[in-house]
């Protein structure tokens, strides 16, 4: 055998985006439905306006303490009733939101599909928010907040969030703050309900082991639209103040075995025209393995098990971040590098092998990416969420290919910023302090004041 | 109030061909053809894990593992991840107590190029082991341990627990990852040793899995693996691993930790995987915390509300399973008041089989997720490795639906009176560290 180069490759095997059908029902919801058969299962989802870009100023957590409660009782069945119906049956429902959009979906052997249909509709048409489902569900999510606050990842987040969003929804984490979390009551989640979850207007996203036409059909008997109701309001702008200068933020954390540092600033929104051209940039910077953070950080340094950074897709303008857990001593430098890098792909083009290595990686990758019911809906979600035209994923490959060193240049320079970025390190300050000097303006926080959470007895 | 539920579920049982070959070098091969997406993966498992190690040495195995990444003869350091990545392809390792695999998915196009980098490491990789490249990633490991454990809330508690479960010489007292202290006194010479023990075909399984055709896969196999020579016999494991002397009396420890909610970490040891008590175990920690409806879920996050969160696993070991609980308190709960909540539900578990609901649950759980984690073909090889490594029986991913389905719920009650008595537990409590 030849071992000296790598072996040539055969011939290049088709793969197309696979077929859906999608069918906008009449007062009722939209339908993204394909059949991916192989194993037989299927998940069927709700999404609606009901993300957590909406949380009204000073009730964060509003949109996900929400969604949390739509599966908590309806008229027929109370709340380990409705959990065990499909738990009985092998499958699970859920039901959450994440910035943009609120889900609530069965996932079940497709054998049930009926039992799962007719158990989604009865949650979406008449959820009765119980008092004491509330109550219990407050009482876990301010336990959640405590357990964050000596997380030192989720600190780390948090506390950049903080800083690149103060002010704005964006500004903290999913779950809402405490001071929040304990005043939101049974009226401003009824009133969020109402308002958010209107099923005209609402997408229904099936995958699986499934005759899609059947299926439109049949959720068209299912899920009728409620009387009286508007369609859900459109999306709130959000748009943070810029960053002065590069600011650094050490979280406290004495004796800690490890720093958790994340570098920020706000980015695009996920409908950007350069949305594309973004996401290769990215990838040379700090998407996959061989990216020249993790080369840097990791392989050539070894500060740290693995670094990465993203462009966060959003209906408005998510973050771009990096993050890594680094060794307490090297957490100053890490930052340079990661600064040097940024500075660096705004510099100079990307070299050609690298463009060359990483769209032949994003193209090559797609059908990956594509094996699952999971995969599937979660791209048909997008579709929606974003509202993209339906043949988008039959021109991802084209669009991808047509990328070049100069688009990324361009996506760099406007949209990196290393002259205007938050920097969080999570560790013990008296060690940290001195590595950041001549970096940027520091400040040094406590751990977050013990929340009062901790003081409830049960 | 009642329940409606609809036709009982069924199970059509799972259609996975596969074709399997021994190389006269002693390298298994399964092939495992699916034409759906145009994706091959290339899976290999070699029967080597943290269990090979020895007090003072723990962590080898998976520093080794990241040296497998650092090139070999004719692949330059840090290149296995780039040719990979630049076709398209994803690509990693991991390492357990029983096994080390590697594994690379492309388009499937791209077989050979798997072929020529996992043959390469396997047959040629001395020349490229250097001082600077393992210096580099113990480093890397020391920070994977940081971020994993030491720097983790409840990281240190596993750990805990599996030393107080197994005696200091038992292959599963000490943890995979290995202590600090060994992983830094790592040397090159150790490394070549490793690899000259344990990296021999006759201690491997190759799968491949996706859109190719079987003989032809196999004659390309052969091309690249065919040439490498068959190592020594592996040392044995130690026949102790499988029956340790019983532990005559609860293990109990408390460890302080930057935590604000303590949490509770119950073990105990069971019979291995792949024997029927293990898929009884699996049964009863589904029934007991699988989902909303489970029985410690119901009765201690949502009914009494004392916990947070509550989990029960067992463990899918080779020589013997650990079963595992673990709960975390409600803000103001002491943990001595779940820890009894929790106990009382072992001795119920013991005393009688589960409500005929919660067995059902619980079963049709474990089908579902069977079927979940078969949909990608990285998993589906990794399952094929795993039955011909441990069991020689790669059609055993197939009948995993029946050796569910075969269990009784008295079979339940069994496995919890046989292996949970209070003489054979041990205790790991994660309180918050005491304000200095």
């Amino acid at each position: 055998m030849d071992r000296s180069t790598p072996p040539p490759s055969g011939e290049l095997r088709p793969f197309r985006f696979p077929p859906f059908v999608k069918r906008a029902l009449p007062g009722g919801p939209t339908v993204y439905a394909a059949r991916l058969p192989g194993v037989p299962l299927v998940s069927l989802e709700l999404a609606a306006r009901a993300g957590a870009h909406h949380d009204p100023p000073g009730h964060s957590g509003l949109a996900t303490f929400t969604a949390s409660l739509i599966d908590e009782g309806t008229k027929e069945r109370d709340s380990l009733e409705i959990a065990a119906l499909m738990e009985r049956l092998g499958g699970y429902l859920y039901a959450a939101a994440d910035w943009d959009s609120g889900f609530v979906g069965v996932a079940m052997l497709s054998q049930h599909l009926d039992a799962g249909l007719d158990l989604l509709a009865e949650i979406m048409l008449a959820p009765t928010f119980p008092g004491k489902e509330i109550e219990r569900i407050r009482q876990q999510r301010l336990a959640e907040l405590l357990r964050r606050a000596y997380d030192p990842s989720a600190q780390a987040d948090d506390r950049l969030v903080e800083v690149i969003y103060g002010g704005t929804p964006y500004g903290s984490p999913l779950l809402g703050l405490e001071e929040s979390l304990r005043t939101l009551d049974r009226d401003a989640v009824m009133a969020f309900y109402e308002r958010h979850y209107p099923i005209a207007g609402s997408t229904v996203i099936a995958v699986g082991d499934i005759d899609p036409e059947d299926l439109i059909g049949r959720i068209g008997g299912s899920l009728a639209p409620r009387s009286g109701q508007e369609p859900a309001p459109a999306s709130p702008v959000i748009r943070p103040a810029p960053l002065e200068g590069v600011s650094i933020h050490i979280v406290d954390r004495p004796g800690a075995a490890q720093t958790e540092l994340r570098l920020g600033h706000a980015g695009v929104p996920r409908t950007h025209p350069q949305w594309t051209a973004l996401n290769v940039l990215n990838m040379v910077l700090g998407g996959k393995f061989t990216s020249r953070i993790n080369m840097n950080l990791r392989e050539r340094h070894s500060y740290t098990y693995g670094a990465n950074s993203r462009f966060a897709g959003r209906l408005g303008p998510g973050p771009f971040t990096v993050d890594a857990a680094v060794a307490t001593e090297s957490a100053g430098a890490a930052a340079r590098e990661v600064l040097g890098e940024l500075r660096r792909i705004r510099e100079d083009l990307v070299t050609p092998e690298e463009m060359e290595e990483t769209l032949s990686y994003m193209i090559g990758v797609y059908p990956y990416t594509l094996q699952t019911v999971g995969d599937l809906a979660k791209r048909l979600e997008i579709l929606s969420v974003f509202g993209l035209p339906d043949d988008f994923y039959d021109h991802y490959l084209d669009r991808l290919a047509a990328v070049t060193r100069e688009d990324l240049l361009k996506g760099a320079r406007e949209h990196l910023h290393p002259d205007h970025i938050a920097v969080v390190a999570v560790g013990p300050a008296d060690v940290l302090l001195p590595q950041f000097e001549g970096m940027g303006t520091v400040t040094v926080h406590q751990r977050q004041p013990e929340p009062a959470a901790a003081e409830i007895a049960s | 109030m009642t329940l409606t539920t609809s036709e009982p579920t069924t199970h059509p049982g799972l259609q996975l061909p596969f074709e399997r070959a021994t190389l006269s070098n002693g390298l298994k091969v399964i092939l495992h053809p699916d034409r759906s997406l145009p994706l091959v993966t290339v899976n290999l498992w070699y029967h080597v894990g943290s269990k090979n190690e020895r007090p003072g040495r723990t962590g080898f195995a998976h520093l080794f593992e990241h040296m497998l990444f650092q090139g070999s003869e004719h692949v330059p350091t840090n290149d296995h991840f780039r040719f990979i990545q630049q076709v398209g392809g994803v690509a990693n390792g991991s390492t357990w107590y029983d096994r080390t695999n590697y594994y690379e998915t492309l388009p499937a196009h791209h077989l050979d190029l798997g072929l020529w980098l996992e043959s390469d490491r396997m047959g040629f990789l001395l020349p490229a082991l250097t001082q600077e490249s393992l210096d580099i990633q113990r480093g890397v490991v020391m920070n994977e341990r940081r971020q994993r454990v030491d720097n983790q809330p409840y990281g240190r508690a596993t750990e805990r627990l599996h030393e107080l479960l197994f005696p200091p010489d038992h292959p599963y007292h000490w943890p995979v990852i290995g202590y600090m202290e060994d992983i830094a006194a790592a040397t090159l010479e150790e490394v070549r040793q490793f690899f000259r023990t344990y990296y021999a075909p006759n201690n491997a399984v190759l799968t491949l899995a996706g859109d190719l055709d079987p003989d032809e896969a196999l004659k390309q196999v052969e091309a690249w693996f065919g040439e490498i020579p068959a190592g020594p016999p592996i040392p044995p494991i130690s026949p102790l691993a499988t029956n340790p002397a019983p532990l005559g009396g609860e293990r109990r420890e408390v460890q302080e930790d930057d935590v604000r909610l303590p949490r509770i970490y119950l073990g105990f040891r069971g019979p291995a995987y792949g024997q029927r008590g293990w898929y009884a175990a699996d049964l009863l920690a589904g029934v007991l915390s699988g989902g909303k409806s489970s029985v410690l879920y119901r009765d201690l996050v949502y009914d009494r509300q004392i916990a947070q969160d509550v989990g029960a696993w067992v463990s899918p070991y080779e020589e013997i399973a650990t079963f595992m609980i673990v709960s975390t308190a409600r803000p103001g709960v002491p943990i001595e008041t779940l820890e009894r909540a929790i106990l009382e539900h072992v001795e119920r578990a013991a005393a009688a089989p589960p409500e005929p609901a919660d067995f059902e649950r619980s079963r049709n759980r474990m089908l579902t997720e069977l079927y979940s984690g078969l949909q990608k073909l990285d998993n589906r090889a990794d399952l094929f490795s795993q039955f011909t490594t441990f069991f020689d029986d790669p059609g055993g991913v197939a009948g995993e639906v029946e050796r569910y389905l075969e269990v009784e719920p008295r079979e339940l009650a069994e496995y919890a009176s046989r292996w949970w008595t209070p003489s054979e537990r041990a205790v790991v409590t994660v309180v918050p560290r005491k304000a200095a």
